[in-house]
């Protein structure tokens, strides 16, 4: 039995509602991050599914780059939940609300 | 004599010069900038006299000197091309005018030598600058080629006697006299204004000579029976005359613009002169003169000029015989003889218009000036009833002044006689066929009594009788400075009317109408702008009393006999040792005459009563509507997004939530539009 791009699609579609999940429910902003690594991950298996269903290379090119994505979002979301860290001594993401008008 | 156009430039240059030479180095001049004047005048008026002689040798010139732009022209009919360029025009009228203009101001120049410099004056560089400017504005409108330069110039004119009127700047009456001047006179400019955008809209062409001139273009669409604008060419022709009027009423000092003209007084009398003789006020009759081929297509725009003419001559006539300060009797006698000019161009004759307007410019010059030296004599006092008895102590301005005042009121055989009678003998022959030319003779008829009235009233009381006031008794000194020109302007108030004594001509036959001559081309002419092709536009009809030189003695004799008579009135009343006021004589026209007619405040009551609050509620819409509208969109768009900013929370989840809420929303209406779900 041959693995249809229907399953990939499914697995796929999971764990971006698990990510998703994990965004609009989760107070702690590191738990964001992991969330918001499981929404670009299933992406990525998305694009590694069609690419192979279509018999060409540029969907699994495009989740390099997500990969490359990723890892600076990560630098990025670290350094900010650091500084959020330093200012709110706290890396709950409902504290620092001040930064809007 | 060719080469000798090429200077023209120079004329009006050279004060231009002495402008700028003022106003930077004047303060380190020896004569703060009266040298430059001087020089810069008298050049000027060397190089006219030389156009003169050359056009009297029989050259002209026309040349286009400067294009500044060339546009497609929406014309009505004409050329297809608009061209806007300066040009220079020297025909037999801007020579003549080139002199006496630059005459009037090299006198007026030296005579300033003595007014302000000997007086002490302070501000001195900017007096001669702007006198400058003043001058150089005036030369350069003289020799315009084309409407629009000389609309101008005819601006710049304006300005410049802005500043001098208002140059003692310190005291609370001649800044609000400035004002008055440039405010009114600028009215009548607004009329102007669109005139000249009228005329270069129709015809494609503001030149006044050559082929293509509007004037031409107006004569051929007349001729062809044109439509312009929805009018009858004649009609349209009528209504942009009317319009270009309107600066001349202003400049001119016409009724009912005149009245900025007496407050003028308030600049230094030396200003006045050369306001009244030969700048300002001569603009705007000039521009009569130089486009009198267009006006003299519309017999209805000339028989308006006519009646304006003989209404004002007679109206400032009357104003003049009761005011007390000598230079307010000379600004209402120069309204006044403006209206002559004014009538005898409106009648058609052009000849008499512009001998008026020159004999004119020497006597009113010359009275000026020596209503300047009475008031140097009488150390700044300006009443007559604080005079008397000057005659003895100052003999040369006596009877410089003497001259100048037979002159203005006409006595036969002083140049003011020759011109005012050839203007009154055209407009008698016009208005034995038209009533409404009649009736403006016979305003300017009762005027001549009243000018012979004033202007003796005036030299009585100033000369003559017994010192009035300690400063009568001893007079100040004067200069060489104030004398010689004085003598020169006598000498011409004298003898100028040599120049055209038409009714001898006339009566004995013998041909010595020179500047009938001069006018009409027979030395040098540019094409169509002589006398005789004016002549030839006029739709007037002529006639006489029994015979033409019938006709000319009636004419003659009738002027100066009122003449004679207003002036043996005033000799009556103030020649005696002790003269009294007579204007309880007047009843109740005394007040209304002392109150120039209430004139100022009808007009103040106008400005007041309806352009305010015209004004106001334009204010008042502009500030409610016009704002309203602005300010409510802002409003609304900033109250909404007040409401609207709330859903910026600052909780990221929030906004995750809203992503998300709103791409559902979107799939599912995309979906349902897709039409997944039926």
């Amino acid at each position: 039995m041959t693995v249809g791009v229907e399953h990939y699609v499914l697995l796929s579609m999971a764990l971006f509602a698990i990510g998703l999940f994990g965004i609009l429910t989760r107070r702690n902003a590191l738990m964001f991050l992991m969330s918001v690594e499981l929404m670009l991950n299933a992406a990525n298996i998305n694009l590694i599914a069609f690419a192979f269903y279509h018999g060409n290379l540029s969907g699994q090119v495009f989740a390099l780059f997500t990969m490359a994505l990723a890892a600076a979002e990560v630098a990025v979301g670290l350094g900010i939940i650091l500084l959020l860290y330093r200012n709110f001594r706290d890396v709950d993401v409902t504290v620092p609300t001040t930064m809007r008008w | 004599m060719e080469d000798v156009f090429n200077y023209a430039p120079a004329i009006a240059l050279f004060p231009l010069v002495a402008f700028v030479v003022a106003l930077t180095f004047g303060k380190y001049m020896p004569k703060k900038g009266a040298l430059a004047g001087i020089i810069a005048t008298g050049g000027s008026l060397a190089l006219s006299v030389l156009m003169l002689v050359a056009v009297a040798s029989g050259e002209v010139y026309h040349e286009t000197l400067y294009q500044w732009a060339i546009g497609d022209a929406a014309s009505e009919i004409g050329a297809d091309g608009i061209e806007f360029t300066f040009g220079i025009l020297i025909d037999p009228l801007a020579a003549l005018m080139l002199v006496i203009v630059s005459l009037i101001a090299f006198l007026v120049h030296i005579f300033s030598l003595g007014y302000m410099n000997a007086e002490g004056e302070t501000g001195l560089p900017r007096y001669y600058a702007s006198l400058g400017l003043f001058t150089f504005s005036m030369l350069a409108f003289v020799y315009a080629d084309n409407l629009l330069m000389a609309f101008m110039f005819f601006e710049l004119v304006g300005l410049c006697s802005y500043l001098l009127i208002g140059f003692w700047f310190r005291t609370r009456s001649a800044p609000s006299a400035a004002k008055k001047a440039f405010l009114v006179t600028r009215f009548g400019d607004y009329f102007f204004l669109l005139g000249v955008v009228a005329i270069a809209a129709t015809f494609g062409t503001v030149a006044f000579a050559g082929d293509n001139s509007f004037v031409a273009a107006a004569e051929s669409a007349i001729d062809n029976g044109d439509t312009l604008f929805g009018f009858g060419a004649e009609t349209w022709v009528t209504i942009t005359a009317l319009l270009v009027l309107g600066g001349v009423i202003g400049k001119s000092a016409q009724f009912p613009l005149h009245t900025w003209l007496p407050d003028a007084m308030e600049g230094p009398t030396t200003v006045s002169a050369l306001i009244h003789a030969a700048t300002m006020v001569a603009a705007g009759v000039y521009l009569v003169a130089r486009m009198f081929g267009y006006y003299a297509l519309s017999p209805t725009a000339l028989a308006i000029i006519a009646f304006v003419g003989g209404f004002t001559a007679l109206f400032a006539a009357t104003m003049g015989v009761v005011k007390d300060d000598i230079k307010q009797v000379l600004a209402y006698s120069t309204i006044s003889q403006y209206g002559y000019m004014m009538l005898g161009l409106g009648v058609g004759g052009y000849v008499a218009g512009v001998f008026h307007l020159m004999n004119h410019a020497f006597f009113k010059a010359l009275l000026f000036l020596g209503a300047g030296a009475v008031i140097v004599l009488m150390h700044h006092e300006q009443d007559m009833w604080k005079m008397g008895g000057l005659k003895d102590k100052a003999p040369i301005t006596y009877y410089t002044f003497l001259a100048g005042a037979l002159a203005l009121a006409g006595i036969i055989p002083f140049s003011g006689f020759w011109s005012k009678d050839e203007i009154l003998y055209d407009a008698l022959i016009v208005g034995l066929e038209e009533p409404v030319i009649l009736a403006a003779y016979a305003m300017a008829l009762v005027a001549v009594f009243f000018t012979g009235f004033y202007t003796f009233r005036m030299v009585f009381l100033t000369f003559h009788g017994e010192p009035r006031s300690e400063a009568a008794e001893d007079p100040h000194d004067i200069g060489w400075s104030i004398k010689a020109p004085l003598v020169v302007l006598g000498v011409l108030a004298l003898v100028a009317g040599i120049a055209n004594l038409a009714p001898v001509a006339k009566l004995a036959h013998i041909d010595i109408t020179f500047l009938e001559h001069w006018l009409d081309g027979e030395y040098g002419a540019v094409e169509g702008l002589t006398y005789s092709a004016y002549g030839e536009l006029l739709a007037f009809e002529t006639a006489y009393i029994g015979g033409e030189q019938l006709t000319v003695l009636i004419a003659a004799g009738v002027s100066l006999l009122l003449a004679f008579s207003g002036a043996g009135l005033a000799w009556k009343l103030y020649s005696v040792p002790e003269p009294v006021a007579h204007k309880e004589r007047l009843g109740g026209a005394r007040q209304t005459l002392e109150s120039n007619y209430y004139q100022d405040e009808y007009q103040v009551w106008l400005a007041e009563g309806f352009t305010q609050p015209l004004a106001r509620a334009a204010d008042r819409f502009d500030q409610t509507v016009i704002d309203g509208v602005v300010n409510s969109v802002s409003t609304a768009s900033l109250f909404s997004s007040s409401r609207l900013k709330r859903i910026q929370t600052g909780l990221v989840t929030n906004y995750a939530a809203l992503l998300v809420a709103g791409f559902i929303g979107l799939l599912l209406v995309l979906g349902y539009v897709g039409g997944w779900f039926l």
